[in-house]
């Protein structure tokens, strides 16, 4: 599920603010294909994937932060992956 | 962010990597991870990048025990640059996306490659700090996002806290805001994406 959006990155609807904020986050779904894009992504328009690109450019370094490891979700959800607990 | 110690040549974990140490690994790509994402910011606007650098890490993990290290620092960085950017490069081809220029190859490398700043413990734990003042249903939301690890959709993190997907978003966005600007009264500088 994704929150509504507009299609709009220019940063005019709440909307798509959620947008944004759901896919700065490390969670990608399973998928048959190679790679596992989250479906919001689709409704970004370039503006708007630019700002999720360096919203979660940000996050990662806050959530590394506050790891006691050192490591962020994304580190977590590939480590995740390589010991087949996901 | 804070300035510390310039950052070590990540290749000190490759032995243990190759041996297939996943501990090792995780070590490596806590230098490595931010680097590798920043190498495919020419490619934001036509692929999804978070998709393609986790992809990019697991190929790496796979393909380790294959590593021959070139005398040079950083060379599984380096090799982990190349096998994003190629994954990014062939996305763009099977989406028919409009191409992006992606930066020369070298330059990418040059600048992946070069010192950055290692994590400042005051840093760390002025982080850690501001997060222990959040409200209690944004702390909840942006506790719910570090537990979950990636593992998680927003909407199932959501349903385990009570929330509405569009709520959780909304704490979420909240826990963001007021982290940023707990940080920046400490006199910590934020990026503005954080704060915004």
């Amino acid at each position: 599920m994704t929150a509504a959006g507009n299609g709009s990155g220019d940063g005019g609807g709440r909307s798509d603010d959620l947008l944004i904020e759901q896919v700065a986050g490390a969670y990608r779904p399973p998928s048959r294909t190679e790679l596992r894009y989250h479906p919001a992504w689709h409704d970004l328009d370039p503006a708007g994937r630019e700002r999720a690109f360096a919203r979660a450019r940000a996050l990662r370094a806050l959530e590394a932060a506050l790891d006691p490891d050192g490591l962020s979700t994304t580190a977590h959800a590939v480590l995740a992956r390589i010991t087949g607990r996901r | 962010m804070v300035a510390g110690a310039l950052s070590m040549d990540l290749d000190v974990h490759v032995a243990a990597i190759v041996g297939g140490d996943p501990r090792a690994f995780g070590a490596w790509l806590a230098g490595a991870e931010p680097r590798v994402r920043d190498s495919l910011r020419s490619f934001a606007q036509v692929v999804d990048v978070e998709a393609v650098l986790q992809e990019t890490l697991l190929r790496v993990w796979q393909v380790a025990p294959r590593f021959v290290a070139d005398g040079r620092d950083n060379g599984l960085l380096r090799l982990a640059i190349r096998i994003g950017r190629n994954l990014a490069i062939s996305e763009v081809r099977r989406t028919r996306a409009t191409p992006t220029d992606g930066g020369d190859l070298e330059t990418v490398l040059a600048a992946a490659a070069a010192p950055r700043p290692a994590p400042d413990p005051m840093l760390r734990r002025a982080i850690g700090e501001c997060r222990d003042q959040l409200p209690p249903r944004p702390r909840q939301a942006l506790d719910a996002r570090l537990a979950g690890a990636g593992g998680q959709a927003d909407d199932e993190l959501a349903a385990g806290l009570g929330m509405r997907l569009n709520t959780f978003l909304q704490n979420f966005t909240r826990a963001r805001q007021l982290l940023a600007d707990c940080l920046s009264r400490r006199g910590v500088a934020i990026t503005l994406e954080i704060g915004e």
